[in-house]
């Protein structure tokens, strides 16, 4: 693949066993992530978007290996991840780091700030004892607290305060690729561009790859380079951000996009709306994923699964009605 | 640490607990129990004090005299016991040493001594006389009498010789003529180190092992769960008594002589750990699903140190709040224990003095049954007071 690959993915599959009854069998699995293939290029945003269980938080999780993927392989530089046990993985957990959604839960509550970034840092071995202290007052001056928030608990802060000491301690211990688990999702709106320019500001600062997982397209193209859309455990479409709006084809893109408010009146179209639900993740349907909701569907669609295809550079499409590139 | 301790201080619980007034009594309560017990291990009342005769049997207490009745039957132990002193083969070395509690015989010569005992003796056969109409006033005066032909038999205690006379006597003595109210002092230690240590060890397996199972899953859940379910299947009672009892055992012989309180410990950890256990595998299994746990996990920590550091901590409420119950758990347990004669051996305890009230209670004295049940019950009504502002006070969704 291309050169400037930081994370190559491929066919990624991550399947949850339901157990149950008296024997406690595996009785049937959640299909959350099925076969998906890309790449981060070093340096870039790639935004990843769908609707809720469409399986983008657990793509995130299975990228910086909080989870072990079923199948499949994610090459990090070149080595796998997938098949790294927990000690092998330790190097690579230096370089990857997840912000989390929920600013209310993601820090220990019994952990000063301080307690917290330093306990990062010192156990990847960042900075030495004597100048952890020092470390971490810059860090958090860096995520915009003041210095003075260091021997504070979580609990004396605000959503958005606690999202950027969530922030300051996945950057303790200086990594490459940043996951962005719905950073944003929890916060007021006006707290939520104040986190996402912080976010664009540290990652030109530090040179950050990012993976940016959202369920909202407004925040996506503000803030990242590529997009891939995903339903049901597939990636649908995979594009610029900036040729979202004029080229997106996949029908799932489209309606997503549709269903984004418009600024100007003026601009308004007519909504298409997706009728039905989204399939059960439990059995999944034979052909493509998005067949029973989609407007423009064929019969053909029903049997036959649709590859994710290179349309033209650098957009890729899984639609059977979409001409080859 | 100084930094958190002073946040805890004050911090929102606490200010809501300090404003609580009940709880601050029943914090004073406990503190004067605690002090009480620190008394004891500096050795006020020393171990042998609660096991001196200081009285007559069954003397009531407030220096009370009780009925005629009673007031014969103590003069009678009296005179026997000084006159025991008077008739052995070597009178002034007996006399000397011939000690009640704090009171000692005067110092006169034998012959002396000897002809104001055969006046008490005198005043007690004019009193017994009457002993078909003991009620009678002439009766009443011959016993004032006889009381002060006694009284002139001692020395009679100043300063804090009777300071001490009076804690010895203020609440009564038992069927031996000890000191009720230093037996419910000492026993307060026994209780208190009983509650502490057994609370605080079933806390510590309860909270290991709880968290053990809800962190790990798997077969080590399994095997926690099917302890608990299995221990807590037993009706504790039983429990206890089956493993106090094997504690008694040749087995243990030398380990129990050392600490006569082994068999209590070991019952009561061995059947307190399962409530502490449950909730504490409960709250680990919410706890291990939270983002700061998977934050901790994507840094690489080990499994260990996420469940030391950053999960158990977590759970300190619930070990706070755990402790506090089975401290007067274990306090009652130990009562009753002692009470079947499975518990406490040797050294007196409540659930001992209640056991040994049984055949007073029929003799229809009730000071040492009352005492012992009061210092328990004021103890373990303190500590429920304490928990329950406990719970109010450190329980964020409690306004």
């Amino acid at each position: 693949m291309s050169a400037d690959a930081l994370l190559e993915v491929r066919d990624l599959v991550m399947h949850f066993p339901v157990r149950g009854g008296v024997l406690n069998r595996v009785q049937r699995r959640v299909h959350a992530v099925n076969g998906v293939s890309f790449d981060v290029r070093r340096g870039e945003v790639l935004g990843v978007v769908g609707e809720s269980g469409c399986g983008k938080s657990t793509l995130g999780k299975c990228l910086i290996r909080l989870l072990s993927p079923t199948a499949g392989s994610i090459r990090y530089e070149g080595t796998d991840l997938a098949a790294l046990g927990h000690g092998d993985l330790m190097p690579f957990r230096k370089k990857m780091q997840m912000v989390f959604q929920d600013p209310y839960s993601s820090l220990n509550p019994r952990m000063t700030v301080r307690e917290a970034v330093r306990e990062v840092a010192l156990f990847h071995g960042v900075v030495s004892r004597d100048a952890a202290d020092a470390y971490v007052s810059e860090l958090i001056q860096k995520v915009g607290l003041r210095a003075d928030a260091a021997d504070k608990f979580p609990h004396e802060f605000s959503g958005g305060q606690r999202q950027r000491i969530g922030i300051a301690r996945a950057l303790a211990c200086k990594p490459d690729l940043l996951v962005a688990d719905e950073p944003v999702s929890a916060l007021d709106v006006s707290i939520q561009a104040q986190v996402l320019n912080l976010l664009m500001d540290l990652k030109d600062e530090l040179g950050l790859t990012v993976v940016f997982v959202s369920h909202d397209l407004k925040v996506i193209e503000h803030f990242c380079d590529r997009v891939l859309v995903m339903y049901l455990g597939n990636v649908v479409e995979e594009l610029d951000c900036e040729r979202l709006h004029a080229d997106a084809r996949h029908p799932y893109t489209r309606a997503l996009l549709g269903a984004n408010p418009i600024n100007d009146p003026a601009d308004r179209r007519p909504l298409t709306v997706l009728e039905g639900d989204v399939p059960s993740p439990f059995t999944l349907p034979p052909g493509c994923a998005f067949a029973g909701r989609c407007p423009v569907v064929e019969p053909r669609c029903r049997a036959q699964r649709p590859p994710l295809e290179l349309k033209t550079c650098g957009h890729a499409v899984a639609c059977l009605l979409e001409p080859g590139a | 640490m100084r930094e958190r301790s002073r946040k805890f201080l004050s911090g929102r619980g606490m200010r809501k607990l300090r404003r609580d007034r009940m709880a601050m009594a029943a914090l004073a309560v406990i503190g004067v129990y605690l002090a009480l017990a620190l008394l004891v291990l500096l050795g006020v009342p020393s171990e042998d004090a609660v096991q001196e005769r200081v009285a007559p049997d069954n003397t009531p207490g407030f220096f009370a005299r009780g009925t005629a009745e009673r007031r014969l039957d103590s003069a009678q132990f009296h005179l026997d016991s000084i006159q025991r002193s008077v008739r052995s083969s070597d009178p002034a070395k007996a006399i000397a040493e011939h000690r009640l509690g704090t009171l000692q015989l005067v110092q006169v010569s034998p012959e002396e001594l000897e002809s104001r005992l055969t006046e008490a003796w005198r005043a007690f056969d004019a009193a017994s006389a009457l002993e078909d109409d003991i009620e009678s006033p002439a009766a009443t005066a011959r016993l004032d009498e006889l009381d002060t032909a006694i009284d002139a038999l001692y020395v009679q205690p100043t300063g804090f010789a009777a300071a001490t006379r009076f804690a010895q006597l203020a609440l009564g003595t038992d069927r031996q003529g000890r000191s009720i109210l230093l037996r419910a002092v000492y026993s307060a230690k026994v209780a208190v180190q009983i509650g502490v240590v057994s609370a605080l060890i079933a806390v510590l397996i309860g909270t290991l092992l709880g968290a053990a199972a809800g962190y790990f899953g798997g077969w080590v859940d399994h095997l926690v769960v099917w302890l608990y379910s299995t221990f807590s299947s037993i009706p504790w009672i039983v429990l206890l008594m089956v493993i106090a009892t094997v504690c008694r055992g040749d087995a243990f012989a030398p380990l129990v002589e050392r600490m006569p309180l082994l068999p209590v410990y070991a019952a009561f950890c061995l059947s307190f750990w399962i409530s502490p256990c449950r909730v504490v595998r409960g709250e680990v299994m919410k706890l291990k699903e939270l983002e700061y746990v998977q934050a901790a996990a994507a840094v690489g920590f080990g499994r260990m140190r996420i469940l030391l550091r950053h999960v158990i901590p977590n759970t300190a409420h619930l070990a706070f709040i755990n402790f506090s119950l089975l401290f007067i758990g274990a306090i009652k347990a130990e009562v009753i224990l002692s009470f079947l004669g499975l518990g406490v051996q040797g050294t007196p305890s409540w659930g001992v003095m209640i056991n040994h009230a049984k055949a007073e209670v029929l003799n229809g004295f009730f000071w040492q049954i009352g005492t012992a049940t009061g210092f328990m019950l004021v103890l373990v009504l303190a500590f429920n007071v304490l928990s329950d502002a406990l719970q109010d006070a450190f329980d964020p969704k409690h306004v």
